[in-house]
């Protein structure tokens, strides 16, 4: 019991530096995505713009790393949220298990629409 | 134990910590504000990662969609999407610095400078929006 309590807060302070370090990494690219897209310097961005912005590796790279840090940040945060309505552990293994399919699913349909778009 | 516990919560939890006003300090809104401004962020998430899929329709996707987040409401909408972001963002910033244990004694301080930049880059945004 007292081995699992502390197996338990150690997994939570995990979550919980996993989840301020993703947040500060946001706030580095969150910035970068703004400039990049929407901030473009009076004028809108193209089709053509956006594929051949998107065709460069290093983009590529940097926006896949933002898809994946805004997914897990963001389902940690609803996890979060959910777990304040006091769930018992299976309930919170339940949740866990949804909210790990629901952020590999938009992370592969976010990777998968920019490959299409670029190809 | 945990199953005492978790019908004992729930929405009595969510009632007295979420939607109680009294007695709250400036930490206490800080903390609920956050979280609500997270959970709009999150919602904001789906709906864009839907949206883009106009990007897989090619040239003529992206002008239908571009020419309605050109529209005056959805301006609007994108200034208030980056006030709830940069709140989100500096406030998350100041929590973590505060949990890290620097600037415990000035956190409140540290809320109202984090509000005073969010500001300015609120206003700084607005102007790239419209300028572009």
């Amino acid at each position: 019991m007292e081995q699992g309590t502390r197996l338990e807060k150690q997994g939570h302070s995990l979550l919980w530096i996993l989840q301020a370090s993703s947040g500060v990494l946001l706030v580095i690219l969150v910035f970068l995505h703004m400039i990049a897209h929407h901030f473009t310097a009076g004028k809108l961005l193209t089709y053509e713009d956006v594929v051949a912005y998107l065709s460069n590796p290093v983009v590529l790279a940097l926006e896949t790393l933002f898809l994946i840090t805004v997914t897990f940040h963001a389902l940690a945060g609803v996890r979060s949220v959910v777990l304040d309505l006091g769930l018992n552990d299976d309930q919170d293994r339940r949740l866990t298990r949804v909210l790990w399919i629901a952020g590999t699913l938009m992370v592969i349909y976010g990777i998968g629409l920019t490959l299409y778009i670029t190809a | 134990m945990q199953q005492e516990l978790g019908q004992r919560s729930g929405w009595k939890e969510v009632r007295e910590n979420w939607l109680n006003t009294r007695q709250r300090d400036l930490g206490m809104w800080a903390f609920a504000l956050n979280r609500a401004t997270g959970l709009l962020l999150v919602i904001y998430l789906v709906v864009h990662l839907a949206v883009l899929s106009q990007l897989a329709a090619g040239p003529a996707g992206y002008d239908r969609f571009i020419s309605l987040m050109k529209s005056p409401f959805f301006l609007a909408f994108d200034i208030g999407l980056i006030a709830v972001l940069l709140y989100h963002a500096l406030n998350g910033l100041r929590v973590t610095l505060v949990m890290l244990g620097i600037g415990v004694i000035q956190h409140r301080l540290m809320f109202w400078a984090a509000m005073v930049v969010s500001l300015l880059a609120l206003i700084l945004s607005t102007y790239l929006i419209f300028a572009t």
